[in-house]
């Protein structure tokens, strides 16, 4: 009778309780070598038999060895799991880098390492999460050294028809293949010149909409057009800039338009090409445009087959040409990086970046940019898990109006907490 | 010249619609199953025989929490009308962006066509505190390397098999009975090994492992794991956790080292030279999509284990 109500007893308990009662009985048997004695509060005393003991025991061993094969979590904090799985998924990372320049540092990106000393390049805090059904959402807060900003935050849909996408809000425009992305993703420690020189030093961002469709082909291609506020000295110099003159038309508005391709060449070689083109006004004149190309190529060759150490080889090379029409003539300089990057295992790389952009007399947006600039960059990388990076990185920077070359070494350590998004390739 | 731009374009056009016709025309009719991992397309191919296509993202010979997120990934999703995935964060580094690429609302998470297999499996080792990254790679909702056990692979079997049925109901009976039958397979299979394991002497039935992904298979075996070549889950082994490795595997005896596939194998083969033992490469996931892969893919792993226990 006693091992009756004990066994009831004991089967709606949580495990910390079955385990508590397993050694309060293993105790008790412990003190009483004969037996023991369990007293219900409204049942005489009995005494339980060695045997019913053993029983008991292997009772509640099974009871818990099944609860920890099925291994629900504990109550308290299945609770918080259920909260927690409503929020969305959080993420920060942080950039900071020690740099040393000889000679002027002449760093564009607004995240560069750029003077002389230690550096926070960023401290980014990822949000990400469905809405509904219907659309995701996605922000990236950026904390840097004088203040912060909204770098990205808009919702994205999820269940358009036709292989239709779109998204609203503020985003990095979809132009070429390093402006999308986000600097803990890039091969260098800073940005490239060409994105900097003709987007701004944050990248082309604005607030916009943008839609996207999947081409129902047997190859993936995807065109993209979005459109975005044309203003902002930081992410659309080559526009209105720093000016903010409103909306009176729609070619007062920034039109990104991208066409991007994968093949996959074999198993272990991909490729994927890209064309992009943005459009919008400048501020020289009344109507005047400037347009920017772009070209870009990303070959990547990663054996799927023996290859433990997840040994890679890429390869992006990205070239742009800007127009633009200032009154009584039309300025047109390019620009291009190439970059190669060896992952020679899951914990090193390296990688070497050769950069060449052009310059012209009289620019009104870049005055002392009067000739080419170059800049070459090599960099080693550590990662000691996938959550932190060591980044060494040296370059040398010439530019035809100076005879002075600078030189830098950067030291960046990279962590990240919270969930790990997924990237793209 | 404008006559040769407009016979270029009808060019273009008529291309494109071939194409597009053909695109449409594989596969017609067919249930459209991508798995991420070739254990799961396996199992999906078996249950859904001549009425599924199944494409599998990740290669057996890849390690599955570093697939590179190829926009080829995008175009299968694209035309599926189910996913199976493992869950558990195992594919959370590049699987998200894919579904989120992909416009098919079929597959999205929530959606009859989203199929998480994990919900079908008994899981260990789900943490029941707090957790964080100094514990290691460790992942929140439990281990997630349960394929390796195939009362597991059972389970998701049936499961699946009821999803595919829902998702495609005019041959749902179908796929409950592949289902039920695999999973029967699959069960006397671990039965018969069980049995086959328990003979061993008990101090044959302790393995090292290289990364926390056997549990499950140590588990099912009835064998101890006495400790992992990696000093915590995703970090990579270094000089003095070695030292511990070896000490450890003498001091308990342990000779046998296990590891999949796509993990570095110099270390543990290192440790077994020097412990006199044996290093089991273990295959990283069914190797085809042929009935029985799976069980087939269990067998061997089970029989080279077995043979360098005894």
């Amino acid at each position: 009778m006693t091992r009756t109500l004990l066994t009831s007893s004991l089967a709606g308990l949580p495990i910390w309780a079955s385990v508590a009662c397993c050694a309060l009985v293993c105790g008790a048997q412990g003190a009483h070598a004969q037996g023991v004695t369990v007293q219900a509060a409204d049942q005489p005393a009995q005494e339980l038999t060695q045997q019913e003991l053993r029983a008991l025991e292997e009772a509640l061993g099974e009871d818990v060895a099944q609860r920890e094969e099925v291994a629900p979590p504990a109550p308290a904090s299945a609770g918080a799991r259920a909260i927690q799985q409503m929020n969305p998924d959080l993420s920060l990372i942080l950039d900071v880098a020690a740099a040393g320049f000889r000679g002027q540092p002449r760093q564009l990106g607004a995240h560069d390492p750029s003077r002389t000393g230690f550096n926070l390049q960023q401290l980014e805090l990822s949000a990400s999460s469905s809405v509904d059904p219907y659309f995701t959402f996605e922000a990236n807060i950026v904390f840097a050294q004088f203040g912060v900003e909204v770098e990205e935050a808009f919702a994205r849909t999820s269940a358009l028809p036709w292989n239709l996408q779109a998204r609203a809000g503020q985003f990095l425009t979809p132009f070429g293949r390093l402006n999308p992305t986000h600097p803990h993703s890039w091969m260098m420690l800073d940005q490239a010149l060409v994105n900097a020189k003709f987007f701004g030093a944050e990248g082309s961002r604005g607030l916009g909409a943008q839609a996207g469709w999947l081409a129902p082909l047997p190859w993936f291609l995807e065109l993209s057009a979005a459109v975005t506020m044309a203003d902002g000295a930081c992410c659309a110099r080559s526009f209105w800039g720093a000016q903010s003159p409103g909306v009176s038309r729609p070619r007062d508005l920034l039109l990104t338009t991208r066409l991007e391709q994968f093949f996959a060449l074999t198993d272990a070689l991909s490729l994927l090409a890209g064309a992009s083109a943005q459009f919008g006004p400048n501020p020289t004149g009344a109507r005047n445009r400037t347009e920017i190309y772009g070209g870009d190529l990303y070959l990547r060759f990663r054996p799927l087959q023996n290859n433990p150490n997840r040994r890679a080889l890429s390869v992006q090379v990205e070239a742009m040409q800007r127009r633009r029409q200032v009154p009584g003539d039309v300025l047109v300089d390019q620009g291009f990086y190439a970059h190669i990057l060896a992952e020679l295992s899951a914990l090193y790389e390296v990688g070497a970046r050769y950069e060449r952009v052009s310059g012209m007399p009289d620019d009104p947006l870049d005055p002392e940019w009067t000739g080419a600039r170059q800049r070459l960059s090599l960099q080693g990388t550590y990662r000691p898990s996938h959550f932190s990076r060591l980044r060494l990185q040296g370059m040398w920077d010439r530019v035809a109006w100076d005879d002075v070359d600078t030189f830098g070494l950067m030291l960046g350590l990279e962590v990240l907490v919270g969930p790990h998004g997924a990237h793209d390739f | 010249m404008r006559e040769n731009i407009l016979k270029l374009s009808a060019s273009f056009v008529a291309a494109l619609i071939v194409l597009l016709a053909s695109s449409m025309a594989f596969g017609a009719g067919k249930l459209k199953v991508v798995a991420t991992l070739p254990d799961l397309g396996a199992i999906a191919a078996h249950v859904g025989g001549e009425h599924v296509e199944v494409a599998v993202l990740a290669r057996p010979t890849q390690d599955p929490h570093y697939v590179d997120a190829k926009p080829s990934h995008i175009v299968k999703l694209n035309q599926a009308d189910l996913l199976a995935l493992n869950g558990l964060e195992l594919e959370v580094g590049w699987l998200p962006g894919l579904v989120e690429r992909a416009r098919n609302p079929k597959i999205n998470p929530g959606a009859a066509g989203y199929f998480d297999a994990s919900t079908a499996a008994k899981l260990l080792q789900v943490p029941g505190t707090k957790i964080d990254r100094g514990m290691g790679d460790v992942h929140p909702g439990g281990n997630p390397h349960y394929l390796l056990d195939p009362r597991r692979g059972a389970d998701i079997a049936r499961a699946l098999a009821a999803r595919m049925g829902r998702v495609d109901a005019a041959h749902a009976a179908l796929y409950r009975a592949r289902g039920e039958e695999l999973a029967a397979r699959l069960d006397a299979l671990a039965a018969g090994q069980q049995a086959r394991f328990a003979a061993l002497p008990e101090s044959s039935r302790r393995v090292v492992s290289y990364h926390a992904s056997t549990i499950y298979l140590t588990q099912w075996l009835g064998l101890e794991e006495i400790i992992q070549v990696e000093p915590k889950p995703g970090i990579a082994p270094n000089p003095k956790h070695l030292a511990l490795v070896l000490t450890t595997m003498r001091s308990k005896s342990c000779s046998v080292i296990i590891q999949e596939t796509y993990y570095p194998q110099k270390s543990s083969a290192k440790l077994a030279e020097l412990a006199k033992g044996k290093l089991v490469i273990l295959e990283g996931g069914a190797s085809s999509l042929q009935p029985g892969a799976y069980e087939a893919r269990i067998t061997r792993l089970a029989d080279a284990l077995y043979a360098a226990l005894k």
